[in-house]
């Protein structure tokens, strides 16, 4: 397993603070382009993602890459998360995540 | 100021005058008994002393320091018995007169009143009589009559004098030899039944028959024998059982009846047995051919019909298992009558209802044998009817298999609308919105769980915590993985019959060629059930443990039946499906309500872990479940 470049779970708010490094998000989808997705992020803001999205994509879907902008992520894995998906919960972890508990993730 | 104490007081109460009410002296109190507390004085007329017994009834006076040493005191009702040789007075009723007053008189003092008190069952010490020098006092005849012949005074240095025997006290000529207290057929003084000891000399209770037990015979290695007891209550609400044996029984069996008057004496008194007998009394009553037993034809008021000592359903869940205990409530559901297989083979009759008070809790009251056809019937009448009665259960056993419920033994006594203030209490609270309010019941609960949210451990705690080991099982939850299963055996045919409301579920037995036999329904049948009986290994961060899973748990673990189960395995030939559903089962996580429990097993100690649920993971839940302990392990360590 290749640990040499964690991505960092993010929402949007937190991803400004990773921009050009590597980072992972769970998103809403809500319009479906074919090479980006438009999505809902866990703490409730747009944001885009590019690359090539699953087909179909289910409601919540995963997504591993670079960020190349404050509202913006390059995808490079794409996971299908499925319907049902406790926002908050993923939320409160991103949250930990980055603050007291970094020390174990990044 | 000071008082003139009886002249000869001592003398006379010792010559049998029990009628003089005479003013003495306490200079000694003692606490002596062993089970039951008893104090003994000892009196003095400013001449002689005398020991002397308080009645139970009269302990708080001692206690609560109305009555001390140096009070000079009137005996209002007194008796003096003859116990191993020596007389000893019992106080039933006294008045103190003043409370604290210096040494009236001179009185004497033997050397054995003044040593550490003993109970009086072991009459004189051997010390006493190696210091008597010369004096060897084999038979002691009134022990008052040991004088010291120096001057003694109280506070001083009683040991240095030594005691010399004067002639025995002889009683003035009038008590000797003839009058009614040397034949000893005076009528005995009527004493309360809380007052009984065998230390008594010739006593009398009046009190009215609260209950009658059946005729009983037995066969011992002595022969045959028959036996029978009645329970009797008193005006000052002492209670105590009389057993009567073989002759006896023939003598008085017809004459008790229950809620009758009896005066009853010259029967003999010994420990209570407390395996039957549930009276608050360490003593029982054993009549004898030469007892008497008179009935009182005239209502005696005073006494009571019944006594009991409720207590209200949520004592109950707190009440130890097998105790003995009253309780009153409202009869709110009435369960049919069914047959039950005893133990012995014998059949009997088992009826559950349930009794609801102002709690708001309910408990379930099980009825046993005749109970069912009498009070049980007319209960479900009277409950069918929508007439929800009151229900007094006197003796009830307390039982925890499944949570606390109440049953029937056989000195327990039912009483339908009772005329009791408890009973009209109750009436009352029911009818004005009681009937309405949310029950809540003491004996389903345990099987649910208890709380929703047990306490969450992890597996090495268990035995880190001594989880299991107290009289009580322990119940918690553990987030934990199923890493084996015993699959050579993993359920076992159980009887589907229904017994009432439940299912029988005792394993039943091959009889013949096709059908199933069940021991308890006593009935044969083509088609068993089959039933989980697992033996799981589960696994956490911490460690792992063994755990016993039935029924419910099983089909949430296998996600499938015991008899699809069972049938893939082994009538299908269905290897594959087997294999298929053990396989999936394995390494799925659960989080486990445990029930744990140390039981002797022969003579090992083994800890017993039944799962008693097995739920699928919430993850929304857990994950908070799990935000929760992180936030709070991370406030620990600032």
């Amino acid at each position: 397993m290749d640990t040499s470049n964690p991505a960092a779970f993010v929402n949007a708010e937190l991803l400004r603070m990773y921009v050009g490094r590597r980072v992972r998000a769970v998103i809403q989808v809500l319009r479906n382009d074919g090479g980006s997705i438009f999505g809902k992020s866990t703490d409730e803001q747009e944001l885009v993602v590019k690359g090539h999205p699953p087909n179909p994509p289910t409601t919540f879907v995963e997504v591993i890459g670079i960020a190349d902008s404050n509202r913006s992520i390059q995808a490079e894995i794409w996971t299908n998360f499925g319907d049902n998906f406790d926002v908050s919960s993923y939320n409160t972890i991103c949250q930990l995540a980055n603050g007291d508990f970094k020390h174990l993730f990044i | 100021m000071p008082v003139n104490l009886t002249a000869n007081a001592i003398a006379a109460i010792n010559g049998g005058d029990v009628n003089a009410k005479p003013l003495v002296q306490v200079l000694d109190i003692k606490l002596i008994g062993s089970s039951q507390e008893r104090y003994r004085f000892l009196l003095s007329d400013a001449v002689a002393t005398q020991h002397a017994m308080l009645a139970t009834q009269l302990n708080d006076r001692v206690k609560t320091g109305r009555v001390r040493k140096g009070s000079v005191i009137q005996l209002i009702e007194y008796i003096c018995s003859t116990v191993q040789n020596r007389k000893i007075i019992v106080v039933l009723n006294m008045e103190t007169i003043i409370l604290d007053c210096d040494v009236i008189g001179n009185p004497r003092v033997s050397e054995f009143d003044l040593l550490p008190e003993k109970p009086l069952s072991s009459g004189p010490q051997p010390s006493v009589n190696n210091s008597v020098a010369g004096a060897q006092n084999s038979s002691r005849t009134s022990y008052n009559n040991v004088k010291t012949s120096s001057s003694l005074n109280q506070g001083g240095n009683i040991q240095s004098f030594r005691p010399t025997v004067q002639p025995p006290y002889q009683p003035p000529p009038n008590y000797k030899n003839h009058g009614a207290i040397m034949r000893n057929e005076a009528p005995a003084r009527i004493i309360p039944i809380a007052a009984l000891n065998p230390y008594q000399g010739r006593w009398a209770i009046k009190a009215r028959v609260t209950a009658k037990g059946d005729l009983r015979r037995y066969n011992n290695a002595r022969g045959d024998g028959k036996v029978f007891s009645f329970d009797l209550l008193d005006s000052d609400g002492g209670e105590i059982r009389v057993t009567c044996f073989n002759a006896v029984v023939d003598r008085f069996y017809d004459t008790i009846e229950v809620g009758k008057v009896y005066v009853i004496s010259k029967g003999s008194l010994k420990p209570a047995q407390k395996n039957f007998n549930h009276l608050k009394n360490e003593w029982e009553i054993f009549l004898e051919t030469t007892s008497s037993v008179d009935l009182c034809p005239d209502e005696d008021t005073s006494i009571p019909k019944q006594q009991f000592s409720f207590r209200p359903i949520s004592e109950i869940a707190n009440a130890e298992s097998n105790s003995i205990l009253d309780i009153i409530g409202v009869v709110v559901t009435v369960n049919p009558s069914v047959p039950i297989m005893r133990k012995n083979g014998m059949e009997t009759q088992r009826r559950i209802l349930n009794l609801k008070d102002q709690s708001g809790l309910t408990v379930e009251l099980t009825l046993w044998g005749d109970f069912c056809n009498r009070e049980g019937q007319q209960l479900h009448d009277m409950v069918e009817a929508g007439i929800f009665p009151i229900l007094a259960v006197k003796a009830g056993k307390v039982n925890d298999f499944s949570g606390k419920s109440i049953g029937t033994i056989s000195a327990t006594q039912l009483f339908i609308n009772p005329d009791s203030a408890e009973a009209a209490g109750l009436r009352n609270w029911f009818d004005r919105g009681g009937k309405d309010t949310a029950s809540h019941s003491i004996t389903k609960e345990a099987i649910l769980g208890g709380m929703k949210n047990e306490t969450r451990k992890c597996l090495t705690q268990i035995k880190d915590e001594g989880l299991g080991r107290s009289d009580k099982a322990d119940w918690i939850a553990v987030k934990a993985t199923v890493s084996f299963i015993k699959t050579d055996s993993f359920c076992y045919t159980a009887c589907p019959l229904m017994i009432g409301d439940r299912q029988c579920n005792k394993k039943v037995t091959k009889s013949g060629n096709s059908a199933w036999l069940c021991d308890r329904c006593n009935q044969e049948f083509e088609e068993c059930d089959y039933r989980y009986l697992l033996q799981v290994q589960i696994q956490d961060y911490s460690g792992m443990t063994w755990v016993t899973a039935f029924q419910e748990a099983g089909e949430e673990i296998f996600g499938c039946s015991a008899k699809e189960l069972y049938v893939w395995k082994n009538e299908m030939q269905d290897d594959l499906k087997y294999l298929e559903v053990v396989q999936n089962c394995l390494f799925r996580e659960f989080i486990f309500k445990l029930k744990i429990k140390e039981e002797i097993y022969g003579d090992e100690q083994k800890l017993k872990i039944t799962v008693v649920k097995a739920d699928k993971l919430n993850y929304s839940e857990e994950s908070r479940f799990l935000f929760d302990s992180i936030s709070k392990r991370h406030m620990a360590t600032y």
